[in-house]
């Protein structure tokens, strides 16, 4: 075996116990030594954690395996019993048996005969791993492919598309007194009237230039083309929004961990 | 000298009779009763059409004194009992000038505004002046019956026809042989471009289908533009990577492969490990592809279906790797990843669209060109209700609306 | 001490800046690597030494501001934690900043969330939030906290019409019947303001969906910033207003200090996190022009 990966395994180990011997000394008054050797212990394990992962940025190692593999089994683990206590648990049992509501320690509410559908759906959408008995999954699964579409689809038409269409409808000229009116006030606030026609304006004509832009019964020529390469630069401008604010979102994450090891865990922020 | 004594003597009189009429009216003033407005007339109830039969509406005609007479009428207020000796309850306050109203309440009976159904009611509408009150005659028995159709929700209901119709006579229409024009995309164009590319060098095709099961749309279009893709890679002699991720997916995209490489004629050069299973563990999935754009450096990659995450670092790694690189997903939040990263980007609907126009099957030609005709009509909307939003003309505006 | 380090650093990051556009000129390419250092350093120097802006509140944030300062005390506004840790830094100050707020409006607030991981930080703003800064807060008569239920869309559907259906009891297992704050609502109907706050499925979307719109409830969302684009759409007719990302909670925590000085001792973590973050985007605006510039400068001579 190489030398190098030894003495770097070492080296983290080394620091980790370091660490943890420290944080273990700064516990708040009045908790325990255990509690204190352990909180200690955490707050090691989460910086050694987020400083595996970042790893991957120079290149991948084990450290980063490690991590992303303890987090891939944690996550499924945790959804797994979570989905257990809060469905099976909270939402299952107090309806079907008093016996298991009693045996998990929950209020028995009433037997209620149609929660027996959920459980049998469930088994069969379960039936998936049986090599003879795959076929009754799709029972299941055209249950819930039926209500979700039944369900949806009035919200969303009316949500995403006539409250949309609605909400394009708007007048070019906003609170219009007269241009002696619009001159006097004018103000290139954002809530001023100027700002709000030309944005009243912008809207319509993007969309118009966006829908357009997705016709694809028509070749795009002409005005048309015209219209539709507006509409592909109004849909530019909003992948531009959307990844600057991708950015941002990224960026608030990882001032997020490093305030974590700056400031909890190194202890190091001013102010 | 005599003229002067008449004049004066007129003028007395004159007087006289101004003092006696002042003295009148304010005796009138003092002892003036209250004199009720006249109360409002012709009060009609009835259950309000097309609802869930939580809702009566009423008309009557206006007081005497709402609008003329002594036009001293502040408001209407609409009363409500079960009987018609009361007691009677306010249910709304409406302006002078008003003829018509709606009782609306909730269909929950523990709401403070519970409206039930099929209940009798009776109704009386009083006009109200700064002083005095005048109520109509009692109306009723009532009741508010649900219909099997809500008009409120008439603007849905038009759509998911209009819709229903637009497709179901295109699918038809395609499914009779009718030439259904779509124009050209320049993500498809690129297509063919790509495989000659990726033939003239002798290097491998890289398409990915993304991390969809094979019940999404996007997914289900990918495979339609995989089975292109693999009839000209079997008619050029190429070779062709489809890391899945789903191994559902993965069947589907065998056979479609298969397929694609009989219909070229070329059955003998099908390779079924060509199209094989990786992992499905996201990250997981992308280490693995990502593995294979570096050992061995595809000419050209393809990603289309669903994407998440993955996105950017796949088509960072594809680009780094120098490939063509052609994208479509219909995940809007991960298409400005995809356009930065590659050279062709199929924009959401466009993949649906390049999927129909290379595959020409009726279901899809039919859907799109229904879409079509749906964005047309949204269009011409837009337009006249935007015309009419600035002119005021909100009846039209209104229609959009829908109610509960 | 901490302005020299400011200078110091930026001195430091300008300097590289500048060292690398003329590298990148000479036609040598940048390794990757390189970014992710200066990306680290700007955020890192800005956190360490605290590097601070101030912030002007946009109209899209101020109509939330004043939506919840408009309506009348006592009103009933709910607040959705529907986000998990690893969103945490962006939407979690947007949470407390809204609870502060609608408490010291006097108003009555619901917190519940669709997403497993919501129920722990929403206790975390219970305990560190409400706790500790309102101590007169009376729980069942100011604040309740319905907790998680699992169902997704499912529970929204349901609440639209009956709270009590999904929830019988709240978080600690007291009837709803039994808790003052729930004496006069039946369903989310009667709530006169609903803060959804998330960036995932279901989130903020299926609020608006399932709840503003078929119930007409006012909805003022607080967004990861991943969607923010997503659902401005929606505004002004569907949501009244919206708060997207870091930037907009600093906005918000700004207003609140703006208005309410007794918070100006209180933690702004988003205004905290605008100093690092407007340093990164800096960087990466330089990234931007410098990779730009060396492109456009290469297919020229190419095309020469």
């Amino acid at each position: 075996m190489r030398k190098g990966p030894i003495i770097i395994t070492a080296a983290v180990a080394l620091f980790f116990v370091i660490s943890w011997i420290i944080k273990s000394g700064g516990a708040p008054e009045g908790s325990s030594s255990y509690d204190a050797i352990a909180e200690g212990f955490w707050l090691t394990f989460a910086a050694f954690l987020t400083l595996a992962i970042l790893s991957f940025l120079y290149k991948d190692n084990p450290f980063y395996k490690f991590a992303e593999h303890l987090y891939v089994g944690v996550s499924a683990a945790y959804w797994m019993s979570l989905g257990f206590w809060t469905t099976l648990v909270a939402n299952l049992f107090p309806r079907i048996s008093m016996t298991l509501s009693e045996w998990f320690q929950v209020e028995f509410i009433s037997y209620q005969y149609h929660f027996w559908v959920p459980p049998i759906l469930g088994v069969l959408l379960l039936m998936r791993l049986s090599p003879k008995g795959g076929w009754l999954s799709r029972w299941a699964l055209a249950f819930i492919v039926g209500t979700t579409a039944g369900l949806n689809l009035p919200r969303f038409l009316r949500s995403d598309f006539i409250e949309q269409i609605s909400s394009t409808m708007l007048p070019i000229l906003v609170n219009w007194q007269g241009f002696g009116d619009f001159f006097t006030n004018f103000s290139l606030s954002a809530s001023g009237q100027f700002v709000s026609i030309v944005s009243n304006f912008l809207v319509v004509l993007g969309v118009l230039c966006g829908i357009i832009y997705f016709f694809f019964s028509k070749e795009h020529k002409g005005a048309f083309g015209a219209a539709s390469r507006f509409g592909i630069w109004v849909l530019m401008v909003t992948f531009g929004a959307s990844f600057g604010y991708t950015v941002m979102g990224r960026i608030s994450l990882l001032v997020g961990r490093l305030t974590f090891l700056l400031d909890d865990w190194l202890g190091i922020i001013s102010g | 000298m005599k003229i002067k004594i008449i004049a004066l003597m007129a003028m007395l009189l004159l007087l006289a009779s101004v003092g006696w009429g002042q003295e009148e009216a304010a005796i009138d003033s003092t002892v003036q009763e209250v004199i009720p407005p006249g109360p409002p007339l012709n009060l009609k109830a009835f259950d309000k059409p097309y609802d869930n039969g939580h809702a009566i509406d009423l008309t009557w005609d206006l007081s005497v004194d709402d609008g003329a007479g002594r036009n001293n009428i502040i408001e209407y207020r609409l009363m409500r009992a079960d009987s018609p000796e009361g007691p009677f309850v306010e249910r709304k306050k409406l302006e002078m000038g008003k003829t018509e109203a709606e009782d609306k309440g909730v269909k929950e009976p523990d709401d403070p505004n519970y409206f039930p159904r099929e209940h009798d009611f009776y109704y009386k509408v009083v006009a109200v002046t700064a002083d005095a009150e005048a109520e109509s005659e009692v109306v009723g028995p009532v009741r508010g019956i649900g219909q099997w159709y809500n008009a409120g929700k008439n603007p849905v209901a038009v759509a998911v026809v209009l819709f229903t119709v637009f497709t179901i006579y295109f699918i038809f229409k395609a499914k009779k042989g009718a030439e259904l024009y779509i124009r050209p995309l320049a993500g498809i164009d690129a297509v063919d471009e790509a495989i000659g590319r990726a033939t003239e060098m002798g290097k491998p095709i890289l398409y990915v289908l993304g991390l969809g099961t094979a019940a999404d749309i996007a997914t289900i279009a990918s495979f339609t533009i995989l089975s292109r893709v693999a009839q000209k890679v079997a008619e050029y002699q190429t070779s062709l990577i489809v890391p899945c991720y789903d191994p559902i997916v993965m069947t589907i995209a065998q056979e479609t492969v298969k397929a694609s490489y009989y219909s070229a004629g070329r059955p003998d050069a099908y390779n079924q490990d060509s199209v094989f299973f990786v992992t499905n563990q996201q990250f997981a999935y992308v280490g693995g592809v990502n593995g294979i754009m570096l050992r061995d450096r595809p000419a050209t990659n393809f990603y289309l279906g669903k994407f998440y995450a993955e996105s950017l670092i796949m088509a960072e790694t594809g680009a780094v790797a120098g490939s063509i690189q052609i994208a479509g997903t219909d995940e809007v939040t991960q298409i400005p990843f995809f356009v930065v990263a590659c050279d062709y980007t199929l924009i959401g609907e466009e993949l649906y669209a390049a999927s129909a126009y290379l595959g020409r099957e009726p279901v899809l030609l039919g859907t799109l060109k229904a879409q079509d005709y749906a964005k047309a009509l949204v269009i011409i909307c837009c337009i006249i209700g935007f015309i009419a939003a600035s002119f005021g003309w909100t009846w039209f505006v209104e229609q959009f609306h829908v109610g509960n | 001490m901490t302005n020299i380090g400011v200078i110091i650093s930026m001195v430091f990051i300008f300097g590289g800046l500048l060292a690398i556009m003329i590298y990148s000129l000479r036609g040598k390419d940048i390794d990757r690597r390189i970014i992710f250092l200066f990306v680290f350093i700007s955020v890192a120097t800005s956190v360490i030494f605290n590097v601070e802006f101030k912030e002007y509140p946009t109209v899209i944030v101020k109509k939330v501001f004043d939506k919840i300062e408009s309506l009348p005390p006592g009103s009933k506004v709910l607040i959705s934690f529907d986000f998990d840790p690893a969103m945490k830094p962006e939407v979690f100050p947007m949470a407390n900043a809204f609870v502060r707020h609608c408490l010291v409006k006097g108003h009555k607030i619901y917190l519940m969330t669709i997403w497993a991981t919501g129920q722990a930080l929403m206790n975390e703003t219970v305990e560190t939030v409400i706790k500790e800064e309102f101590p007169d807060a009376v729980y069942g008569e100011d604040y309740v906290t319905l907790g998680f239920k699992a169902g997704g869309v499912g529970v929204l559907n349901v609440i639209i019409t009956d709270f009590r259906k999904m929830y019988p009891t709240d978080e600690h297992g007291t009837s709803l019947d039994s808790i003052p704050l729930f004496a006069e609502v039946k369903s989310a109907k009667d709530l006169d303001l609903v803060l959804p706050i998330g960036g995932g499925q279901p989130g903020p979307k299926e609020w608006i969906l399932f709840i503003g719109d078929p119930g007409d409830v006012p909805i003022a969302p607080g967004l990861a910033a991943v969607v923010a684009p997503l659902i401005y759409p929606y505004y002004p007719k569907q949501a009244i207003g919206l708060l997207g990302g870091v930037k907009g909670a600093a906005e918000y925590e700004s207003l609140l200090r703006q208005v309410y000085p007794q918070f100006q001792d209180v933690p702004a973590p988003a205004l905290r996190m605008m100093g690092p973050q407007t340093m990164a985007h800096i960087v990466i605006m330089a990234f931007i022009v410098i990779g730009n510039i060396t492109y456009f400068r290469s297919r020229r001579r190419g095309a020469e």
